[in-house]
């Protein structure tokens, strides 16, 4: 076993990979942009779901699985959906076993609470920080196989492009040191690319500021298939800033928070009247959607503005401080009031992308040797996520890929060391001439300029409700940004610690994607799922039961459909104003 | 365990055991000079006439105070105060721990060297007048409630940081409390300290 | 209301060149924070006498004080720049980097020792492999509840930088280390390795080095219970330290 596998990005999936491939004692270069422990998976805040019926609900992994593919509008491939799905109560339980810290029951067992979407409690949750839990539960186990020696972590290295060889096989990583910009070529037999989603393309949204989906759109760009772009989660319920808008977890309104306007004088709980059978447990699109016609239609938002009253005042105070103690922290930090007294003011915010890079069911994607797990790749989500599976998602997909990679690379006729060195040269020659260029660059355009205008265009135009003029207008934006893009001004700044030189190339790689993103929303002629068009506020299943492909082209993204796999559950109407109908078991 | 392990919580017990209860034996004979001159005398000429007084010198008091000081030196160098920028209660006291252990090193050398030695190494001419005679001059006296002030300081503050270190406080309410024991030892200590050197004015 | 607000900024280039200060004039906005300041920068890289400069280079991620990243010296305190709000700063703003951290390039460190302390004291908890073995084991709420206030820690910094007796002088690994170790002993798996992490903590530059001052549980932003983990710690070294002599 002389291979060496690689794996980009320290976040859950990256992790959960790493794990894998370290216990069938493959070596692994693990490559992250940030120290692990500061993923962004630490945002992820509500739970984690599995069908654990620890309260006696009657919850199965069938209910899981048909809310998932339900909650999805049918766009997700089921298999893949069904395996993981079946899988979750075990990753429960491992990720118990290595010490995550799970609220309990009285009895000691795992506690559970709902999340929107669901018919059942099945969101294992740690307070109201679980995704940071569960990254810290990884990275230690990860740290005990460094400390064994099967991993080398290189952290604060960015991704800079995949070393192909002549049959187009993924061999290797050219990857930058960010504190000395040096960069280096790691060959390799297998690359798991877990690098996460591609949120700042909004540059206002929940995510972190290292979430430019940089490394996707770096694969995209030689070659990989970018699957379901413009499908992009609008979380119902952040709080607004001028930075960022910070994530106020679904779990709030899972422990009985109530969303209200004042409508007449009177608090009108629009969300309890418009779903009654779901009421404020309503998926994240749907709420979304149902606070957008609130504020901008109907023009009742919290004091004109584009607000909604997120409130908790009449729950305990200890029950508070014992779920939700993280998310209240946070609106305390930031805005001064105090959640157990006084509603939240909330709004929606760009939040996870359903789309990502193309895989198939072995997680590789259409590159040989290059696989991706997590938020990254599209597999799991369908048109929309409901809350508790992104978690789920991102460890599965990590147990499936360090596998699936291991098998790959011990699979090969020719493993990467006997690869002439030249391969390797060339890609880091490559990238060291295009960086000079970047040095180069000294034109009046600041990037970060740049970058706030694409923002404020995608907000406005390519989230919550999309039209296709406006689409297009954007697209045309996008090409006059990257028209403008050739004049920007890096400055004199020496190499050392420089920030904005990879900003710069990052900036690109967002702009190739958010033409991804707006040009497959324009396409795509229907609604379904957080894909929301006036013009065409139906699914379309006949036309539009297909996932969406894109692959990179000079002229811009190049489009094509593939079917969607419903072997187990035949699409239906999505609906949540009455309960969802139960779906016989014939799988 | 490695040996910095040991000799720092050696350090921290040697400040207690014996060092603490010498101070605190030392204060109690300095007390009998409050029932006048002759009581002082007579006290301390028992004292030095106790079989093998040497080796309770050696083993009880000098070599632990010569290790508690060289340690303590070490202790302090490997500090960076930060008393400016984080003015915590606590960090105060960890601030004066150190200064109060320079202060008393310092003093305790001076009175060693001015008293138990002032003859050589067998000087046993310790006497109510002689203690009188020098501490009747006020730079001296002025020095010495300095000193016995830092050095009561830092035994109460090394009572209470003991207890932490060792194990034997561990919940805030307990460690509280025992903050509040070791400010009443502070307090005893001061006035029984004060009201014996005044005894001698 | 146009006000501006005024940053002065210890800036250094790289690890070996001397360090010196710039000011910033940056436009005022409410519930503006220390990193939305220095997006401002970004976004117009000139210094408060008008002159072009490099914008200052300084770490941040979540945003959301969740991740440690923009953990740095805020008017003389360790602290995250995202949730230092302008509005509860005193002008001008003094931002410096951590001091008991190598510095990279102007407000950026390099805490590697931090994950290299986890490590040295062994924080994780031994599972024998990844397949499904069935639930873990059972744990009262009220343990959990003590577990997770640990947990929570993020390897931000702010205890090593506020600890008197960590500098260079010293080789001390810090409170959250030590709070790590506790969180893993109190696991009940965790505790089948509790003496190997003891031990591990009794080496040089260990739990020993602790000096009381407790500056840790007060800067610490996620209120770990840093202080009592070392008195807890301290209490389980010396029996251990006892124990082991006397049946050495």
């Amino acid at each position: 076993m002389s291979g060496k596998v690689t794996v980009i990005g320290g976040g859950l999936a990256g992790l959960m990979s790493v794990i894998k491939l370290a216990e069938r004692g493959q070596k692994v270069d693990l490559f992250s942009l940030v120290p692990c422990k500061r993923s962004h998976s630490v945002c992820a805040q509500g739970g984690i779901n599995a069908a654990v019926n620890t309260k006696g609900e009657g919850d199965s992994t069938w209910e899981h699985f048909d809310d998932t593919i339900y909650g999805g509008d049918f766009l997700a491939n089921q298999t893949p959906v069904k395996n993981m799905i079946e899988a979750a109560p075990s990753i429960i339980y491992l990720v118990d076993r290595m010490g995550v810290q799970f609220n309990r029951t009285p009895e000691g067992f795992l506690d559970v609470r709902r999340l929107g979407g669901a018919k059942y409690s099945r969101t294992v949750f740690a307070g109201a920080t679980t995704g940071q839990q569960l990254i810290y539960a990884l990275d230690e186990q990860v740290r005990r196989y460094e400390d064994e020696g099967l991993v080398t972590r290189y952290e604060e290295w960015e991704l800079l492009s995949l070393v192909r060889d002549d049959e187009g096989c993924c061999r290797g990583v050219v990857v930058q040191d960010m504190k000395s910009l040096d960069i280096q070529v790691f060959p390799a037999d297998a690359v798991i690319l877990a690098t996460g989603g591609p949120g700042m393309i909004y540059v206002r949204s929940t995510n972190s500021t290292i979430n430019t989906g940089f490394a996707a759109a770096s694969a995209y760009m030689q070659g990989a298939i970018y699957a379901n772009g413009e499908f992009v989660q609008i979380h119902p319920s952040a709080i607004p800033g001028r930075d960022k808008l910070r994530l106020m977890s679904e779990s709030i309104r899972g422990d009985g928070g109530r969303v209200w306007v004042y409508k007449d004088g009177k608090p009108w709980y629009f969300l309890e009247d418009w779903y009654p059978a779901y009421g404020n447990m309503v998926p994240r699109d749907i709420a979304t959607r149902a606070i957008f016609k609130v504020c901008v239609d109907m023009k009742l938002g919290v004091e004109g503005e584009n607000k909604v009253y997120l409130d908790i005042t009449h729950l305990d105070p200890h029950d508070i401080d014992r779920k939700l103690a993280g998310v209240v922290d946070i609106y305390e930090k930031f805005i001064g009031d105090d959640p157990r007294k006084v509603p939240m003011e909330t709004f929606p915010a760009v939040h996870y992308s359903m789309g990502g890079l193309w895989v198939d069911y072995n997680q590789m994607t259409n590159i040989p040797g290059l696989f991706a797990a997590g938020e990254c790749e599209y597999q799991y989500h369908g048109a929309n996520r409901l809350g508790g599976n992104s978690l789920v998602a991102a460890i599965y997909a990590g147990m499936v890929v360090g596998p699936k990679a291991f098998e790959y690379s011990n699979g090969l006729k020719q493993r990467c060391n006997d690869l002439p060195g030249s391969l390797f040269e060339r890609a880091k020659e490559e990238e060291i001439t295009k960086q000079k260029a970047l040095f180069a660059m000294q034109g009046k355009e600041n990037p970060y300029k740049l970058h706030q205008e694409l923002g404020e265009w995608m907000v406005d135009n390519v989230t919550v409700v999309r039209n296709n003029d406006r689409l297009l207008a954007t697209d045309q934006k996008i090409q006059e940004l990257m028209e403008r893009y050739k004049t920007i001004g890096v400055g004199n700044s020496p190499e050392w610690g420089n920030q904005i030189v990879p900003f710069t190339r990052r900036l690109w790689g967002m702009l190739s994607l958010a033409r991804v993103i707006t040009l497959g929303a324009y396409h795509r002629n229907e609604s379904r799922g957080a894909h929301y068009k006036p013009d065409f506020p139906d699914r379309d299943d006949e036309n539009w039961l297909k996932t969406t492909k894109a692959e990179w082209t000079a002229n811009g993204p190049h489009f094509s459909y593939d079917p969607v796999d419903t072997s187990f559950i035949k699409p239906r109407k999505r609906r949540y104003d009455v309960a969802k109908e139960v779906t016989a078991q014939n799988g | 365990m490695s040996h910095s392990y040991f000799w720092r919580k050696l350090h921290s017990l040697s400040g207690i055991l014996p060092l603490g209860i010498f101070l605190m034996v030392h204060m109690f004979i300095n007390s009998m000079a409050t029932l006048g001159q002759e009581n002082f005398n007579r006290g301390v000429s028992l004292l030095h006439n106790i079989p093998y007084l040497w080796f309770f010198e050696l083993v009880v008091i000098f070599i632990p105070i010569l290790y508690h000081a060289f340690y303590g030196i070490w202790v302090v160098y490997l500090t960076r105060n930060n008393i400016e920028n984080y003015r915590y209660f606590r960090n105060w006291l960890f601030y004066l721990q150190r200064v109060s252990a320079v202060i008393t090193l310092l003093f305790v050398t001076w009175h060693v060297i001015g008293l138990r030695f002032s003859e050589g190494v067998i000087s046993n001419n310790i006497t109510f007048e002689f203690v009188s005679a020098a501490l009747n001059q006020p730079v001296i006296l002025v020095l010495y409630l300095i000193g016995l002030l830092a050095s009561f300081g830092h035994f109460a503050n090394g009572l209470w940081s003991f207890l932490v270190s060792w194990g034997i406080t561990v919940g805030e309410q307990a460690q509280r409390t025992a903050a509040y024991g070791s400010f009443v030892v502070f307090i005893i200590l001061t006035a029984v300290g004060i009201n014996a050197l005044l005894a001698f004015i | 209301m146009a006000k501006d607000i005024r940053l002065v900024i210890k800036r250094q280039a790289n690890p070996k060149s001397a360090d010196y200060v710039e000011e910033f004039v940056i436009p005022y906005f409410p519930k503006m924070n220390v990193v939305a300041a220095l997006m401002e920068i970004q976004k117009n890289p000139l210094n408060a006498k008008g002159d072009v400069t490099t914008p200052v280079a300084w770490d941040c991620n979540c945003l959301e004080e969740v991740c440690g990243a923009c953990t740095m010296v805020i008017n003389g305190q360790a602290r995250q720049a995202c949730s230092a709000l302008v509005d509860q700063l005193t002008q001008p703003i003094h931002l410096a980097p951590l001091t008991k951290f190598p510095v990279v390039r102007d407000l950026v460190v390099d805490r590697k020792v931090m994950f290299d302390n986890l490590r040295k004291v062994k924080a994780w908890i031994e599972v024998d492999g990844t397949h499904d073995m069935g639930p873990g084991p059972r744990v009262s709420p009220k343990v959990q509840e003590q577990a997770y206030r640990l947990s929570k820690c993020m390897t931000c910094g702010c205890c090593m930088e506020a600890c008197p007796n960590v500098n260079p002088k010293s080789n001390f690994i810090g409170p959250a280390p030590i709070a790590q170790v506790d969180l893993m002993n109190s696991h009940p798996t965790g505790a089948l390795q509790r003496e190997r992490r003891l031990e591990a903590l009794m080496t040089e530059g260990g739990i020993a080095d602790c000096g009381n001052a407790q500056n840790c549980i007060k800067v610490c932003p996620k209120e770990v219970p840093l202080t009592r983990s070392i008195a807890r710690l301290n209490r389980a070294t010396t029996f251990h330290g006892i124990k082991s002599w006397f049946n050495k």
